[in-house]
């Protein structure tokens, strides 16, 4: 049946609770026993799950909610990042449904389909080979929150890698750019600002077709929302007045 | 051969082209048809709209599928019109459309999210005391409260469970009610009318508990004071479907297609049927492209072009030539033949109060209320008369308060002028304010006094010869018409520089006087023609400036001088803020608690934040400086908010706190004393036993200690004077940049305690509720997490048109969010677990002001005494608040709110004056929602445990939906007018629309006296429509429209007539416009917030879609002009800012913009794309960080029949667009994006932007 990992991955990415904590050498055991997650994503694990195991859980979880809870860029929802706000999230949600459905599996939560780590706990019920191929749907994803959480510091990017490790599809390097790309301006550079507010000139003719800069309804789509996501990262950031 | 089998008889075969080749056939795959398949799928519609404070009110299909709302489209099914009438649809506009997405936005709230530093206090204080003790524990060590008080805004959120969250609200409420009182717990939540049972679940839990709900439509400046002073109405508007009947339509200072757009099509419908359209705003904007002319004024002078288009109007059709259907609505309907006396002051006459039948030894035979009852001639007779419908026929007596042309029971026709009886001429004095010095705002060298003749009569009454002069006769003085009665300061040419002629009105405003007189002149020739179908559509940028009543009483006296409101096509329509909360009267006692005990607590927001955020101790403007020339003797000394102290201790504004003293105390100290409390109070507060607590904001004891906020983003888009919130009621971080006026040396109130240090952090707990993280949710201690648009039910109604529809549920609640009723229900279930440990049965002291539209609407006649200076003694209800006590069961709070008390049955219930009996509706709620089966206090009641229960509730008492109780209202109408109104509901009188019904289609609401225009299949909703066709009077002074305003503070403030006021003087940039040079070149701008294309109307500008479209992020636009002044490039980061405060955004330079302005549109989120201020140092502000309140005594008049207080009807507002703040280029941009320095670390480095928080 399917690996333990996942669920213990899962698990690494929900709200830090008591309960959560308390499982911590189970999670450990678990992730040594099957050793699905390589030697070097899991030993990265360990300051995570040293400091879930040690920390004080009132910052663990204002660290949690400030993370994933506010900030677009780093959602725990994946079709945040592929659909951001377009209407075609509603129906890759509703696929998705459809998906745990045929598997047999109905969600109880409250959670939506495309949460993190109630993806990881369907796939933990799944077949391995068929597991894998579906997490490698998503590494473009989670190479992108991987590299976001380590512009962070963040010891969650630990989890991302390993999932990453485990999932056996590399993704395609010009869609983690493009997700890249788009979410994370450095802030302080302000000609790499200035150039994500600049409007492109409008082009007819030959060239017009490329993706990014024409008048073509592909074009236009891609433009919106690179600019729709380009602005999140900040939202989720400039909060009220320091 | 016949070739039969060869041929086909059934088939044909396919050919490869058809259509002589414009056909081709081909084979390839139709699968890309299922993407287009899948996308219109749907297992249901549902029909909600979006709550938020737009008028739009558009019905919207939700398409749900697999649970998931996937997309939304307009509905298109409301109930035709009439024949020749356009139909309402398609009604939403894109901000609509692209509302599905917040359901699932990363910006959401899911969780109930506490504080982590209190949840952690709490969660260990709880180990060890039972739930008050442990809020006591925390809040009365004074280390333990600032550790999250002074961390508000700053992040620092982690989730709770709604058990433990609940509880620790109740706890915090249940200690407050017990240590300060019941009226330390503050609600503030907006327009009812967008989500009505949201509002009332929070609002009948407080008002349960004896909490006070603040103000909302006076706050946001929505309010248009003149409206109550002309009409005794607190608003009432032209549904849009009646611009199609208008001839000629004014959009002044109203952006119809952009912050109207589901209406706009009647508008441009009607251009082609042939009606004219000016457009009157300074900058080019939408609505301008629809003129037949763009009349483009200088920001903030309005009332100067009124007041011209005034002076010609009534120059060419009442003094050159008569119209006949304009005398006769004036003698009518207006308070123009009534008499005014004319007091001798320094030599010269200066109009005084209305002459009032008491006035007379013989009272002119009126017994009842004769100091209420003002005075004409009799035309025919010349004899003088005191006609029916003035406020004194409206109480205490019966059949004589309307409008038919009747005095003392014979016939009457009012006399207009003396211009043919007068037996002398007076010089009568006039105020003129456009002389006063601005920086930015032109003048005129003309006197401060203008004299003028007014043809008058000597009467000999009680107290002596006085001279008197028609309302009419003043009225065309003030506006510096000549008439022949020689003398000064009149004009018989338009060119003349006289106030207020076209000539001088071009000095002031800069528009060219040609413009004044063709507009005005058309606008009447139309109402000529028509009777009165000529408009003015009006918005919020005529009503945000400290003068807006001038503003807008100038727009009013055209409408009324060519007889407009109340006909068809014609009147005012001020559409600002979705103030039309149709089922009113059905909404009350469900919101307020009004079922179990009256009255509720109420309070005015603007007196209230500009008290308790600390706005009072900067302020800089001197009574001395909007005080008029002609003002009768008297101090008039004191500061802004001593005059407000003044209003509250006369009864005149509410109070809340109320008094120093909790009120769950007073009761048992009038026992003591053996007293009835009314007395006791009377008497405690005169001999300083008892002390208000307006007197003394600063002192702990007079805090508010709990808010709530609700539907609202009062700390982002409301709250104007952003940093002083920020500053003294959050005690936190702000971007004040000012120095309060002990710090500046400043003159300091009279009235008002002064405490050297300021309190910063009066409140102990702010609760929002919210779907979305807003600005305000970022410095709540507690956020809850509410249902949105999509997933509850509740009920919605809009001025613009006729109709009432529903949000519904099209899925449960996402993640942990619950509707804003199960959360106070889940609240009142709290409190009244938590409350036993402090609180049991208690006896509750209220005070309230004098209430419009109710017998003590009739205080103070002829004088104002204020009894605290001895000027009389202190008597509740007329000299002083009323005095009442209220039964508060905590235990039961909870059964209380889930059920309908008992008073609907006793006392019944009523609305704007009239009472009607309610039993029967009570009979039916119990068969619609069921009894009460539990034992106990609510047992056999009709229950209220859903939303959808509470929309029933609302639905059956209001006589907007059940046609029952509208029958009853006009009948309890007729009884005071003497005349039957009950046809115009007969006809509906087995109309009852329930939730269901709404859910299937839009319903149009059935006409109740509660309004003042009728829903019928004749006409279209308009203002004013039955005062005029049914005679039913103005809730006025005189019962007609007031266009003369006497009370002692009115004249004092040089208001009795309309006059041009030019902006005041914030003093807001000098003291800090050298402060902190950062090199580039600074430019001074007038300040403007104009409601805009990219958000969800007036409050939220986080929506991607919408950025995207924009610019992404905060912008301030500003004339190319001002632009290369400043060295200002478009799209350069600009830092605007002044003493309040300082904000950052990118500047959009346009040809669009008139120089001398910039515009900032309202609610950009600070949580939206914000960096660092140079001047403050802190992360830029919002637009209202450059804000202040400021207070203008006039609005704070009470006690005196339309000058009385009502909730969002009358009181103070808050006005902003008087202000200017410094704008300059920043060459650099601090994102501060550097952890702050306490921040809960993770792996020794916090997370980058988030910390910024």
């Amino acid at each position: 049946m399917g690996a333990i990992s996942f669920r213990v991955l899962s698990a690494l990415l929900v709200y830090p609770s008591a309960d959560q904590i308390a499982a911590v050498p189970e999670f450990r055991t678990a992730l040594d026993a099957e050793g699905l997650v390589p030697a070097a994503e899991r030993s990265a694990l360990e300051p995570l799950l040293a400091n879930l195991a040690t920390g004080d859980i009132y910052e663990l979880q204002e660290v949690y909610g400030l993370l994933f809870d506010r900030s677009r860029a780093l959602s725990l929802h994946l079709f945040e990042h592929v659909h951001g706000e377009s209407r075609d999230r509603g129906q890759a949600m509703v696929d998705l449904l459809g998906m745990y459905e045929t598997a047999g599996l109905r969600a109880t939560t409250s959670e939506l389909p495309d949460f993190l780590p109630l993806f990881l706990e369907f796939l933990s019920t799944q077949p391995l080979d068929g597991a894998v191929r579906h997490l490698g749907q998503t590494a473009h994803i989670l190479e992108a929150m991987a590299e976001r959480l380590k512009k962070r510091n963040s010891a969650y990017e630990a989890v991302f890698r390993a999932l990453c490790a485990v999932a056996e599809a590399r993704p395609e390097q010009g869609d983690v750019d493009t997700l890249l790309q788009g979410p994370d301006p450095d802030p302080m550079d302000l000609a790499a600002l200035d150039a994500a507010w600049e409007e492109e000139e409008v082009r007819f003719g030959p060239g017009a077709q490329s993706a990014a800069g024409s008048c073509s309804g592909d074009g236009l789509i891609a433009r919106m929302r690179h600019a729709r996501r380009a602005v999140p990262n900040e939202a989720a950031g400039a909060g009220g007045g320091q | 051969m016949s070739h039969f089998l060869d041929r086909l008889s059934f088939f044909s075969r396919q050919q490869e082209e058809f259509a002589d080749g414009h056909g081709i056939v081909t084979t390839e795959s139709r699968a890309w048809e299922d993407g287009y398949r899948k996308r219109w799928q749907h297992d249901k519609i549902a029909r909600s709209t979006h709550g938020v404070n737009c008028t739009g009110s558009c019905s919207w299909k939700v398409y749900v599928k697999g649970g998931i709302v996937t997309w939304e489209t307009q509905q298109t099914d409301y109930p035709r019109t009439r024949p020749d009438l356009p139909n309402h649809e398609p009604r939403g506009c894109a901000r609509g459309a692209s509302y599905s997405w917040y359901l699932y936005s990363g910006n959401r709230v899911k969780y109930p999210l506490v504080r982590s530093r209190l949840l952690k206090l709490w969660r260990e204080a709880r180990q060890s005391l039972p739930p008050v003790a442990a809020w006591k524990s925390i809040v009365e060590d004074p280390q333990k409260r600032a550790s999250y008080v002074t961390k508000r805004g700053q992040g620092g959120f982690v989730r709770g469970t709604w058990d433990e969250v609940n509880e620790l609200v109740a706890a915090a409420n249940a200690y407050t009610a017990k240590t300060w009182g019941p009226d330390r717990i503050f609600g503030f939540s907006p327009i009812p009318a967008m989500s009505m049972v949201s509002y009332a679940a929070g609002s009948r839990y407080l008002s349960l508990m004896g909490g006070v709900c603040m103000s909302f439509y006076d706050w946001y400046c929505d309010l248009p004071p003149a409206s109550p002073m002309t009409w005794g109405e607190q608003t009432d508007v032209p549904e849009s479907a009646d611009w199609y009947n208008s001839g000629f339509l004014i959009l002044w200072g109203s952006n119809v297609p952009q912050t109207r757009t589901p209406d706009a099509h009647f508008y441009t419908e009607v251009r082609y049927k042939g009606a004219k359209s000016v457009v009157i705003c300074p900058d080019y904007s939408e609505a301008s492209k629809f003129a037949d002319m763009w009349i483009s004024v200088k920001q903030g002078t309005d009332a100067a072009l009124a007041m011209a288009m005034g002076h010609v109007i009534l120059k060419e059709f009442y003094v050159d030539r008569q119209v006949p259907y304009f005398v006769d609505y004036a003698r009518r309907y207006t308070d123009m033949p009534m008499l005014v006396r004319l007091a001798k002051q320094d030599g010269r006459y200066v109009p005084e109060r209305l002459l009032r039948a008491s006035d007379f030894d013989t009272k002119l035979g009126e017994a009842n209320n004769p100091d209420w009852k003002t005075v004409a001639y009799d035309d025919a007779s010349g004899s003088l008369v005191a006609p029916n419908g003035s406020v004194g026929f409206r109480w205490g007596e019966q059949g004589k308060w309307n409008l038919e042309e009747r005095a003392a029971g014979g016939e009457t026709k009012l006399r207009l002028s003396l211009a043919e009886h007068h037996d002398g001429m007076a010089e009568v004095a006039f105020p003129y304010f456009g002389n006063r010095e601005h920086d930015h705002f032109k003048g005129t060298d003309h006197p401060d006094v203008l004299l003028r003749n007014v043809p008058v009569k000597t009467l000999a009454l009680a107290d002596g010869e006085t001279k008197v002069a028609t309302v009419y006769d003043l009225f065309l003085a003030n506006y510096g018409v000549d008439r022949g009665f020689g003398g000064g300061n009149v004009a018989k040419d338009y060119a003349e520089n006289v106030p207020y002629t076209p000539g001088w009105c071009e000095r002031i405003s800069g528009v060219p006087r040609a413009q004044v007189e063709t507009v005005a002149r058309e606008f009447a020739r139309n109402a000529e023609k028509t009777n009165g179908r000529s408009m003015i559509i009006v918005g919020a940028a005529m009503n945000h400036w400290f003068h807006m009543d001038m503003n807008y009483r100038g727009v009013i006296n055209m409408l009324v001088m060519c007889g407009c409101i109340g006909q068809s096509g014609g009147g005012w329509s001020h559409y600002v803020g979705q103030e039309k909360l149709r089922p009113q009267s059905g909404w009350l006692p469900l919101a307020f608690g009004l079922d179990w005990g009256r009255p509720p607590r109420q309070q005015n927001s603007t007196s209230c934040w500009y008290a308790h955020t600390d706005q009072w101790r900067y302020e800089t403007l001197d009574v001395k400086e909007i005080l008029s020339p002609t003002a009768p003797a008297g101090p008039w000394d004191g500061a802004l908010i001593d005059y407000n102290v003044r209003a509250e201790r006369m009864g005149w504004l509410p109070s809340a706190p109320q008094l120093k003293q909790n009120p769950l105390t007073i009761a048992q100290k009038a026992a003591a004393a053996d007293m009835e409390p009314k007395d006791y109070v009377a008497q405690a507060l005169k001999s300083g036993e008892l002390q208000m607590s307006c007197e003394d904001p600063d002192a702990p004891e007079n805090w508010p200690r709990n808010l709530f906020v609700w539907r609202s983003n009062l700390l982002g888009s409301s709250g104007k004077g952003h940093e002083y919130f920020l500053k003294h009621l959050l005690g936190t971080q702000n971007g004040v940049l000012g120095k309060d006026l002990g710090h500046i040396g400043g003159q300091k109130p009279q009235d008002v305690a002064w405490r050297e240090e300021a309190p910063e952090g009066k409140l102990d707990l702010l609760v929002t509720l919210d779907f979305r993280m807003s600005t305000t949710c970022v410095y709540s201690d507690v956020v809850l997490p509410t249902a949105t648009w999509y997933e509850k039910n509740d009920l919605n109604t809009s001025d613009m048109h006729p109709f009432i529809h529903p949000l519904s549920a099209a899925v449960d609640p996402a993640w942990e969010a619950r509707s804003d009723w199960e959360i106070y229900k889940g609240l009142a279930r709290a409190f009244s677990t938590v409350a036993p440990e402090v609180l049991g049965v208690e006896k509750d002291v209220v005070l309230t002001p004098i209430l419009h539209d109710t017998p003590a609407e009739i205080a103070q006649a002829l004088d104002v005494k204020d009894w605290k200076r001895g000027e009389c003694e202190p008597v509740p209800g007329r000299t002083m608040p009323s005095v009442t006590v209220v039964e508060r069961d905590y235990p039961n709070l909870y059964k209380r709110f889930t059920s309908l008390g008992p008073l609907m049955d006793k006392i019944g219930n009523g609305g704007k004056g009239m009472a009607w009996n309610t039993q029967h509706e009570v009979e039916v709620l119990k068969g619609l929602n069921g009894v009460v089966g539990e034992p106990g206090p609510t047992e056999g009641l009709a229950r209220i445990e859903s939303d959808i229960d509470a929309c029933e509730v609302i639905l059956s008492l209001a006589p907007e939906t059940n046609g029952e109780v509208a029958v009853k209202a006009w009948e309890s109408l007729g009884k005071a007018t003497g005349r039957d109104h009950t046809h115009l509901a007969i006809p509906k009188e087995d109309e009852k629309i329930r939730y269901r019904d709404v859910v299937a289609q839009p319903r149009k609401i059935i006409s109740s006296p509660i309004w003042s225009g009728l829903e019928s299949e004749k006409v279209c909703y308009n203002a004013g429509y039955t005062n005029v066709h049914e005679l039913i009077p103005w809730r006025t002074l005189t019962g007609r429209q007031q266009l003369y305003q006497d009370h002692l503070w009115m004249r004092a403030f040089g208001e009795g007539f309309c006059v041009y006021r030019p902006p005041i003087d914030t003093r807001a940039v000098k003291p800090v416009i050298d402060s902190k040079p950062n090199g580039e070149k600074q430019i001074v701008l007038n300040f403007i917030t104009p409601h805009q294309k990219w958000g969800i109307h007036s409050t939220y500008t986080d929506n991607l879609l919408m950025l995207t479209l924009s610019r992404g992020g905060p912008i301030v636009w500003i004339s190319e002009v001002d632009a290369r002044r400043a060295g200002i490039a478009d799209n350069d980061w600009i830092e605007a800012y002044n003493v309040n405060g300082a904000l950052v955004a990118r500047a959009v330079v346009s040809q669009r913009v008139k120089e001398g302005m910039c515009m900032m549109y309202h609610a950009q989120e600070k949580i939206v794309n914000v960096p660092g201020s140079q001047m403050t140092g802190k992360r830029g502000g919002i637009h209202n960080s450059v804000t202040r309140a400021v207070l203008k005594p006039t609005h704070m008049i009470g006690g005196y029949a339309q000058q009385s207080y009502g909730f969002n009807y009358y009181g103070t507002v808050g006005s902003n667009r008087d202000e200017f703040v410094v704008i300059r280029r920043l060459s650099e941009v601090d994102w501060l994006d550097r952890p702050a320095t306490d921040q809960p670390s993770e792996l020794n480095s916090a997370p980058r932007m988030e910390a910024a928080e």
